[in-house]
C-alpha cells in the first residue's frame, strides 16, 4: 500500500483523531464547562466520522455517529458533559480503534458501549429527546427553464436527494414536451411531480433545491394533511431560513498554535536518508584524507568545502529526527487514568520537560520501557490512599516523567513518592533466585541493580498490571540496546527514582580516534573531559595503583593496550584521555591521539554485540574499521578495578 | 485543466479528492484549514474551491464569506462538502456565498462530475 | 528427522550446489546460495574479548560483519595467511536475524554439484569433530567433504570457551 493511498492515509488520520479525542475528553473530565474542548471533541469525532464512511470504515462510521451525536447535544446545550459521558465515550475508544485498524470488534461490546452512552445523556440530557415525528406525505412538483440544462443544472441528483429524504414516487410531467420536430435537445422540456412520505420537516424539501431555487418553478403541497396552510411558496420559508444561527468560528483547537507548515513523512524515508547521509560522511571523511595527501589545492578546498557541508548536512538530519518527549509523555496519561482506576489508587502523573527532543527511534523503544516502570511504580511503588494517610502522606499518589538534556544524553526519569523500594525483601528474593548467597555483603547500589538481573522478580503476586513477564531485565536490555543506562535510587518510605539516560543520536556521533599499539579506536568525544599526557615516569610510579593525580583529584585509569591484550611495547609518550559518566571519571591510556572523527556508528553482529567494552564500530577513511568504545562500561571496569587494588593493597 | 483548492482537515479526504481530481487532469492544490485556505487561495488562482465546513482555526463558513468578501474571489464556484446529519447547513452555506455542495461519502466519479457540470457553467 | 532428509526439503530433488574450500588441508563445502561474495584477504580488525571463534571483523561494502574461523569449532590452529587465503562472505541466520558473516579459508575451490545419493550423516562415534557441527559428509573421487552445521556452530560461538586475550583483572 504505498504511501499516497488515500486509505493508508485514513488509517493513520484515524489513529491521530482517536488521540486527540482522547486527550480532549482527559482534559473535559477536568474542566467538564470548556465549550471550546467540547467542540473540538466534537469536530474530532465528524472528521472521522465523515473520513471513515469515506474510506469504506462503515461500521467504525456508523459507530462513531453515535459518539458524534451525543457530543453534538452537549455543544447544543442539550445535554452535559458528565463525568459518566466522558468515560463512556473514553471506553468506547478502543473499540473504535479497533474498527479503525480493520481488527474485528465484538457486536456485543459496541452496543453495551453505545448502551452505557446513551444512558449517560439522558442522565445528564435537559431536554428528553424528540420523539420520533410523524411522516408527512408531499407531493412536490417542480420545472425548470428550457435553458437550464445548458447552463448545468441537473434535475436526476435533485432527485436523488428527494430520494433520500423518504419513500418517493417520481412521476415525469410530459405536458411541455412539443412535438419531436420542434425539439431542441438541449432544452429541459420536463417537469417532474414527486410523491414523498418523509419524517423531515418541509424545510428539509427545500433545502435540496436550495442552489437551484431561482430559477426553477417549485410547489410542495401536503397530502392529506390536518392543517390545509401547506408551504408553497418556497420563497417565503427562504427568507425565512435559520440565518440568524450566527456560528461563531469554533476557537482554534486550544493550546496547540498552528505555527508555519509541516510536511508528513513516512519515518522509513527518514531512516533511508539518515543512511545515505551516513555513507555520505563516511565518503567525504576519505575525500578529506585523500585531499590532505594531495598538492592539489582546489581539491583541498572543495574537499574543506564538501566536509563543512557533510556536517551542516548531518547536523540538519538530526534535528529533521527529533521528537519531542511530551508526544510519549501524552500517552500515559491514559494509562495512568486506567491504572487508577485498576488499583482503586489515587494516582496523578506529573510531567516536566515535555518538550525536550529526542530522536524518533528512540523514542518509539522507549515507549515499552516507560510503560512497564510507570506500571510497576503504580502497582508496587504507590500505596493505597489509607496507607498514605496513615502514613501521613497526602492521599494522591504521584508519579512524575521528566525529560531533560545534559550534554549528548537526554536523562528521563520516572519518580515515585510511593513507599520506596524494601531492601530487605529484593535481597531475600536475590538469594532464593540464587543471584547472590545468602552472607554476601553488597554495597545499596549493586543490591538495587539486581532487580534488573533476568530472573528476579520483587511481586510477591503475578499481578494483572505487571506481571506480565516483561521484567525489568527486559526494560535493562531495552534501554541498553539504545546505548543508554539505567540506574535507580531509592528511599524506603519516601519513593523511588528511576533515571534513564539515553544518547541524543543513534547513528552519528563525534568521536576521538586514537591509537593502541597498531588498532584505532574511537572514544565519543561527548564523553571525553580532557586529554592529558602520561610521561614515562608517571607510568613506571603507577604500576601498583593506577591512579593519576588530575589537578589534585586521583582519577583511577586503565591501559587500553593491556584491557586489549595488544602485546608490544608502549610508546614513550602514552596519553591519557580522561571520560566521565555522570559523576564518575576514568582515565584511558593510548599510544597516541589521532584527533577528531565524525563517527558514523555501525552496530555489530551478535557475536560482537556481547561484548560490552564497544558500543559499535565505525568505518574510517582510508577503510579501515575502528572499534567504538562503551565508555559506560569501561568506568565502570576502571572503578571496579580501581576497588579491588585498594582492597589488595 | 482547472487549478482546484481543496480545503479540509483530513489528510485522508483531501488525497482522495486530489487523486480523483487530479485523475481528470485538474491540478489540485490541499489546505488543512479555513485559515490557510484564505493564504493559499490568495497566493494562487483557482477556478474552483472545494471545502469542508467543520475545520480547527478558521471553519469553512468563515472562510466562504472571507473569500466572497474579496473581489478575486466573489464569483469563483465554491462547493461545500457536508454529511447527510448536517441538518440546516446548506441555508446557511448558500448565505456565506457557497455555489454548491457535495455530499460525504462520495464516489470519485460523482466528484468529478459535480466539478465538471461547476466548472462549465 | 535425519539430516539428509531435512537438506532434501531446501536444496533441489537429487543433488546439492555447494561451494567446497579448503581448511587445514581438509575440504568443507556450503551451500552455494549462502555465498555473497568471495575477497581475496582484507584488512582486519581485532574485537578483543570476542569469542576466538569469532575474533574480528571486516569492512565489506561499508558494513562492519564479523569474521569468523571455523578452524577453531573444528579443533585445528590457525593458519597463516597465503596467496591462496580468501574470505568467503556468506549470509546465514544469526540469532533469528539474517546477517552477512566472513569465513575465513585456506583455498576456494569451486562450486560444484553433490548428489545426496553421495551424502551421509556423520557417524556418532570415531569422529574427531564435534558430530553437532557436522550436517552430513559427502563423498567424492573417493575423498570426505564435510559440509558443517552452520546454525549450530554459529549458535554455540564455535564451541570455543574463553576470551581472545586476558583481561587485565576486570
Amino acid at each position: 500500500m504505498s504511501q499516497s493511498d488515500p486509505v493508508a492515509i485514513f488509517r493513520q488520520e484515524a489513529q491521530d483523531l482517536l488521540e486527540q479525542i482522547e486527550q480532549g475528553l482527559l482534559d473535559l473530565a477536568h474542566r467538564p464547562g470548556d465549550r471550546d474542548l467540547v467542540d473540538a471533541v466534537f469536530r474530532g469525532l465528524h472528521t472521522l466520522k465523515g473520513s471513515g464512511a469515506m474510506f469504506g470504515f462503515d461500521a467504525l462510521a456508523a459507530f462513531t455517529h453515535h459518539c458524534e451525536g451525543a457530543f453534538d447535544r452537549v455543544r447544543k446545550g442539550q445535554a452535559l458533559a458528565s463525568a459518566e459521558l466522558v468515560a463512556a465515550v473514553l471506553a468506547a475508544q478502543d473499540h473504535m480503534r479497533a474498527l479503525a485498524e480493520g481488527r474485528e470488534a465484538s457486536i456485543e461490546e459496541g452496543e453495551a458501549l453505545l448502551a452505557r452512552l446513551h444512558a449517560a445523556v439522558e442522565a445528564g440530557g435537559g431536554a428528553a429527546p424528540a420523539a420520533a415525528p410523524a411522516e408527512t406525505t408531499y407531493r412536490i412538483r417542480f420545472s425548470f427553464p428550457a435553458d437550464a440544462l445548458a447552463n448545468g443544472t441537473r434535475p436526476l441528483p435533485l432527485l436523488d436527494e428527494l430520494r433520500e429524504l423518504g419513500a418517493c414516487d417520481v412521476r415525469a410531467l410530459t405536458d411541455q414536451v412539443p412535438p419531436l420536430a420542434e425539439l431542441a435537445p438541449a432544452d429541459c422540456c420536463l417537469g417532474w411531480e414527486v410523491v414523498l412520505t418523509t419524517a423531515h420537516p418541509p424545510s428539509a424539501i427545500e433545502d435540496v433545491f436550495i442552489f437551484v431555487i431561482d430559477d426553477m418553478k417549485l410547489e410542495v403541497e401536503v397530502l392529506e394533511a390536518d392543517e390545509p396552510a401547506a408551504e408553497r411558496a418556497p420563497a417565503v420559508v427562504i427568507e425565512a431560513a435559520p440565518d440568524a444561527a450566527a456560528q461563531a468560528a469554533p476557537a482554534a483547537a486550544g493550546k496547540a498554535a498552528r505555527g508555519g507548515e509541516s510536511v508528513r513523512v513516512p519515518a522509513e524515508r527518514l531512516d533511508e536518508l539518515m543512511d545515505r547521509v551516513g555513507e555520505l560522511v563516511i565518503a567525504q571523511s576519505r575525500l578529506t584524507q585523500l585531499a590532505a595527501g594531495s598538492a592539489d589545492p582546489q581539491l583541498r578546498n572543495v574537499s574543506e568545502e564538501i566536509e563543512r557541508l557533510a556536517a551542516e548536512l548531518r547536523d540538519t538530519m538530526m534535528v529533521v529526527r527529533m521528537v519531542p518527549v511530551g508526544q510519549l509523555f501524552n500517552r500515559f496519561r491514559r494509562l495512568i487514568h486506567d491504572l487508577a482506576r485498576e488499583t482503586g489508587k489515587d494516582i496523578e502523573l506529573v510531567t516536566a520537560g515535555e518538550t525536550t527532543e529526542l530522536d524518533k527511534t528512540v523514542i518509539e523503544r522507549l515507549a515499552d520501557p516507560l510503560v512497564h516502570m510507570i506500571r510497576n511504580a503504580a502497582d508496587h511503588g504507590l500505596e493505597t490512599a489509607e496507607q498514605r494517610l496513615a502514613a501521613g502522606k497526602p492521599a494522591t499518589g504521584h508519579i512524575t516523567l521528566s525529560a531533560r538534556q545534559a550534554g549528548a544524553e537526554v536523562l528521563i526519569t520516572i519518580t515515585d513518592d510511593g513507599r520506596g523500594i524494601d531492601r530487605a525483601r529484593v535481597r531475600a528474593k536475590a538469594v532464593e533466585a540464587g543471584l547472590i548467597a545468602a552472607d554476601a555483603v553488597l554495597a545499596d547500589n549493586d543490591l538495587l541493580q539486581l532487580i534488573f538481573h533476568p530472573g528476579f522478580s520483587t511481586a510477591q503476586t503475578v499481578t494483572n498490571l505487571s506481571g506480565r513477564g516483561v521484567g525489568m531485565d527486559v526494560v535493562k536490555r531495552t534501554i541498553e540496546g539504545l546505548r543508554g543506562a539505567l540506574e535507580m535510587t531509592s528511599e524506603p518510605g519516601a519513593g523511588s527514582v528511576v533515571t534513564l539516560r539515553i544518547p541524543l543520536t543513534l547513528a552519528i556521533i563525534d568521536g576521538l580516534l586514537v591509537r593502541v599499539a597498531s588498532a584505532r579506536y574511537v572514544i565519543p568525544l561527548a564523553a571525553v573531559e580532557e586529554c592529558v599526557e602520561l610521561s614515562p615516569e608517571q607510568d613506571l610510579r603507577s604500576t601498583g595503583r593506577q591512579l593519576l593525580n588530575l589537578r589534585d583529584q586521583l582519577v583511577p585509569f586503565i591501559r587500553l593496550r593491556e584491557l586489549f591484550g595488544a602485546g608490544t611495547q608502549p610508546d614513550p609518550y602514552q596519553k591519557v584521555v580522561v571520560v566521565a559518566t555522570g559523576q564518575e571519571r576514568v582515565g584511558l591510556a593510548v599510544d597516541q591521539i589521532l584527533g577528531d572523527h565524525q563517527t558514523v556508528i555501525k552496530s555489530l553482529s551478535s557475536f560482537h554485540a556481547e561484548v560490552e567494552t564497544f558500543s559499535g564500530a565505525t568505518i574510517l577513511g582510508d577503510g579501515g574499521v575502528a572499534m567504538v568504545l562503551d565508555v559506560p562500561h569501561l568506568v565502570a571496569a576502571g572503578q571496579r578495578q580501581d576497588a579491588r587494588l585498594r582492597a589488595a593493597s | 485543466m482547472a487549478s482546484v483548492l481543496t480545503v479540509d482537515d483530513s489528510p485522508s479526504i483531501r488525497q482522495a479528492i486530489k487523486i480523483a481530481l487530479g485523475a481528470a487532469g485538474h491540478e489540485v492544490v490541499e489546505a488543512g484549514d479555513g485559515a490557510e485556505g484564505v493564504a493559499k487561495a490568495n497566493s494562487g488562482a483557482f477556478s474552483l474551491i472545494i471545502t469542508d465546513l467543520n475545520m480547527p482555526v478558521m471553519d469553512g463558513l468563515t472562510m466562504i464569506r472571507t473569500l466572497r468578501s474579496q473581489p478575486s474571489y466573489a464569483g469563483v464556484p465554491i462547493l461545500f462538502l457536508t454529511t447527510e446529519s448536517d441538518d440546516g447547513i446548506k441555508a446557511e452555506a448558500k448565505a456565506a456565498g457557497a455555489t454548491g455542495w457535495v455530499t460525504k461519502p462520495f464516489q470519485p466519479d460523482q466528484l468529478v462530475r459535480i466539478v465538471s457540470k461547476v466548472l462549465a457553467a | 528427522m535425519n539430516r539428509t532428509a531435512e537438506m532434501s526439503d531446501r536444496s533441489s530433488e537429487r543433488a546439492m550446489l555447494v561451494l567446497t574450500f579448503d581448511l587445514q588441508g581438509e575440504t568443507f563445502a556450503l551451500e552455494a546460495d549462502l555465498v555473497r561474495e568471495v575477497l581475496d584477504v582484507a584488512p582486519e580488525t581485532a574485537v578483543p574479548g570476542a569469542a576466538p571463534f569469532v575474533d574480528a571483523v571486516i569492512n565489506f561494502r561499508g558494513r562492519v560483519i564479523p569474521l569468523a574461523d571455523l578452524r577453531l569449532a573444528f579443533g585445528m590452529g590457525r593458519s597463516e595467511s597465503t596467496r591462496d587465503s580468501r574470505i568467503v562472505v556468506i549470509e546465514h541466520e544469526l540469532d533469528d536475524e539474517p546477517a552477512l558473516i566472513g569465513l575465513r579459508a585456506d583455498k576456494v575451490h569451486e562450486v560444484t554439484s553433490v548428489p545426496l545419493s553421495d551424502t551421509e550423516d556423520a557417524p556418532s562415534v570415531g569422529l574427531r569433530w564435534r558430530a553437532d557441527f557436522i550436517r552430513c559428509l559427502a563423498k567424492r573421487e573417493g575423498e570426505i567433504i564435510v559440509v558443517p552445521d552452520l546454525a549450530q556452530i554459529f549458535a554455540t560461538r564455535g564451541g570455543a570457551v574463553g576470551t581472545v586475550v586476558p583481561f587485565a583483572q576486570t
